[in-house]
């Protein structure tokens, strides 16, 4: 291997620490054509194009994506996204069917599907590394089911088990997970995120859900007493043509939706935290440090009004919102590099079939790449 | 041609070998016969050389990097879009760049915007409910068989007990129900016979359910005892029935099914161009949505009720009267499960009388 030329820490004092910013260079202008052309062939041909959708998706995104001097690539054949993203609707097809129809045997199925999860988790990150590439040398993903198990099955559990107590718990095995799995090359990547690190960006997404729910709680309360005779009122009559299931529907969401805003609040703040604290302790084979310092604030902040232009918009802001966070993200993210980048050697492996990767996307999982 | 003459087009950029990092700067030419090159930019060496047919050669998108790979693996990468276009355009077929000459920025983007939305709507509007009906003429006769006995099954365990209702009662009501169920097979001509089951009623103690009556999709009607004890007569019983004969005469439950599994299907595959949080409202969206749709259903099954009990020279009024005493005796507390699917809103009895009296009038 050309690599034992290079004895690493044989000279400690010597080695430089350079800081390699990573940047995006996609824009709004040119993003907003290949979105629509997307969204109008995938409407056109009922969902087929969306395969090749993803492809051109990606490799915008990931091919605008620069550090030190190079870009990262996106390989999946768009023919393969295809294949894994029918078994996948027929599977969620075949589940829904029965959940409808049979919810006995279901029972016995979504317990058969709790344990398929890992794999499907496990497939899914192997496969988005493998077709992940930068300066021509792919990543790759050995994590294996049982660490998927433990990271999303048990450690899901432990965040509903506790009331999110442990959630720094789950985050720091699903980080060790899917960060300290990869490879680069034939190179590891390690990532050992604290537990009392991840404990320190727990408390104000913790305080902002125990605070807004105790706030939210008393604002309803007090509603109730106040208007305690109108909605006696509005319930009791019976002729009153208003009442429906519609209405009542209608009003149940009117009551949750002020918690969901507040969980998904919570939610971004806390991802924003422990994505810094996971990346700062991510490193690239024992030399190159991953440095992130995302500002929970901004994050949250560019997330909503992401949210809400794009909802105004009826969907049309969406690829401006995409571009933004892209943006942000790259500004402030950096390799922290001791010796050069392209020194990498990769493997060419099979990719193996994208169910799990298809899978992880139809239900909206989020890599973290 | 002119190019005959000229020297063979170039593109500079970097070159690396297979699975390697570090590259080497280099040129792509493209010989008259169709013979890609890459060589070291200095001096000249050549790298890389294949037939073009063997060359892949990354689509278009914005602007970022193409590469060019060898059948070594090998990799060829630029950022000089247009020249590798120009390089490439006569090796290629007609439609070449077809995709990319779409996404360009132009004016035209806003008429694909406009399609984007009219398509949206039709789809929803025309193109959701024809694959639907597609989907269940495509639905072999044996799964809603399979289904609906699972179904039974489990409700049997979980909340149903036997019957209490006598033996004389119950062959009474089955000999009335048969006879209406006879003229309901493809009643409406809405489906087609074949595709319509055999009607069997079903004798059950509602338990914690209640006056309840329902049908599953292959044809098996199931009726509680309380609705039997609420209901002042007969007429009353069968006009209910009737109008669970109607949700499985118009297959209600499966359209209703496919239809919820398309819209979801639809939504999550354009999920990664729309994020994450855009597509769960829409879910949700979506399941407010067909709340509309099973209203318009139950209001369907209803005229459906008032049609087969004429036909059947039953009171065409009896479903309407069955919601009239479900409102006086049980108010609309909605504490009751066949209330919260069957409301008997004053909108309802309403349109039931005015149609079973339209219908005993237009058929006099």
């Amino acid at each position: 291997m050309n690599d034992t030329d290079v004895p690493q820490a044989a000279v400690p004092s010597t080695i430089r620490m350079q800081r390699e910013k990573f940047s995006f260079t996609g824009t709004t202008r040119e993003y907003f054509g290949i979105w629509i052309v997307n969204v109008l062939l995938t409407i056109v041909t009922i969902g087929i194009y969306s395969a090749w959708a993803k492809v051109r998706r990606q490799r915008y995104f990931y091919g605008n994506t620069h550090l030190a001097g190079a870009t990262f690539d996106y390989h999946a054949r768009p023919i393969q996204i295809l294949i894994g993203r029918i078994i996948v609707l027929v599977l969620l097809i075949a589940y829904n069917l029965l959940a409808t129809f049979a919810p006995l045997v279901s029972g016995i199925f979504a317990v058969a599907f709790l344990f398929a999860l890992p794999w499907f988790i496990m497939r899914g990150m192997r496969f988005s590394a493998r077709v992940t590439s930068y300066r021509n040398v792919r990543f790759d993903f050995t994590g294996g089911y049982w660490g998927a198990f433990q990271a999303y099955i048990l450690g899901g559990a432990l965040i509903y088990g506790t009331a999110g107590i442990l959630a720094p718990l789950a985050s720091q095995w699903m980080w060790n997970y899917t960060l300290g799995n990869l490879r680069y090359g034939d190179r590891p990547i390690k990532s050992d995120p604290r537990l009392e690190k991840l404990y320190g960006q727990w408390w104000l997404p913790a305080f902002v859900l125990a605070g807004g729910f105790l706030v939210l709680v008393a604002v309803a309360v007090a509603l109730v007493i106040l208007f305690s005779t109108q909605i006696g009122e509005f319930f009791n009559t019976g002729d009153d043509p208003q009442v429906s299931p519609y209405m009542i529907v209608v009003l149940f969401y009117v009551a949750v939706v002020p918690f969901l805003i507040l969980y998904f609040v919570a939610g971004l703040l806390y991802r924003a935290g422990t994505r810094n604290v996971a990346l700062n302790e991510t490193i690239i084979d024992d030399r190159h440090a991953m440095a992130s310092c995302i500002h929970r604030g901004r994050y949250a902040w560019i997330s909503i009004t992401n949210l809400l232009a794009t909802l105004a918009t009826l969907g049309f802001a969406r690829p401006w919102a995409a571009i933004r966070m892209a943006r942000y993200l790259a500004t402030v993210t950096a390799l922290d590099t001791t010796g050069p980048l392209d020194v990498y050697v990769g493997t060419i492996r099979d990719e193996g079939g994208a169910v799990g990767s298809e899978y992880m996307d139809v239900e909206g999982f989020d890599l973290g790449f | 041609m002119a190019s005959e003459t000229r020297l063979p087009m170039a593109v500079e950029g970097l070159w690396r070998p297979p699975a390697v990092g570090r590259a080497k700067a280099a040129v792509l030419t493209v010989g008259p016969d169709a013979t890609v090159t890459a060589a070291d930019r200095d001096t000249g060496a050549i790298f890389s050389s294949a037939a073009f047919p063997t060359v892949r050669i990354s689509d278009r998108v914005g602007s970022i990097p193409r590469n060019i790979t060898f059948p070594d693996q090998s990799v060829f990468e630029t950022s000089d879009n247009d020249t590798v276009d120009t390089l490439v355009r006569p090796h290629r077929k007609k439609n070449f760049g077809f995709i990319h000459g779409l996404e360009r920025f132009h004016p035209r983007l806003v008429v694909l915007a406009a399609l984007v939305v009219a398509f949206c709507f039709a789809l929803y509007r025309f193109a959701l409910p024809m694959l639907v009906e597609v989907a269940i003429v495509a639905t072999p006769p044996v799964v809603p068989q399979l289904l609906s006995q699972g179904a039974l099954a489990s409700l049997d365990q979980t909340f149903f007990e036997p019957t209490k209702l006598s033996a004389e009662r119950q062959k009474a009501l089955t000999d009335q129900f048969t006879a209406i169920a006879a003229l309901a097979r493809g009643g409406n001509g809405v489906a087609a016979p074949a595709q319509v089951p055999p009607y069997t009623l079903n004798f059950r103690g509602g338990g914690s359910i209640g006056p309840n009556a329902f049908a599953l999709p292959d044809g098996t009607v199931v009726l509680t005892d309380e609705l039997v004890e609420l209901a002042q007569d007969d007429e009353m019983v069968l006009g209910v029935l009737a109008h669970e004969i109607g949700h499985v005469d118009h297959q209600h439950s499966l359209r209703q099914l496919y239809r919820a599994a398309g819209v979801t299907a639809l939504i999550m595959l354009i999920g990664g161009d729309i994020g994450s949080g855009t597509e769960d409202i829409l879910v949700q969206g979506s399941a407010l949505a067909s709340l509309s749709y099973s209203r318009d259903a139950e209001a369907e099954a209803d005229h459906y009720s008032v049609e087969l009990m004429h036909k059947a020279g039953h009171d065409p009024a009896a479903i309407a009267r069955f919601f009239e005493l479900m409102r006086d005796k049980l108010g609309d507390k909605g504490e009751n499960d066949f209330l919260s699917t069957h409301p008997a809103t004053p909108e309802r009895i309403a349109e039931t009388k005015r149609y079973a009296e339209e219908i005993a009038s237009r058929k006099k």
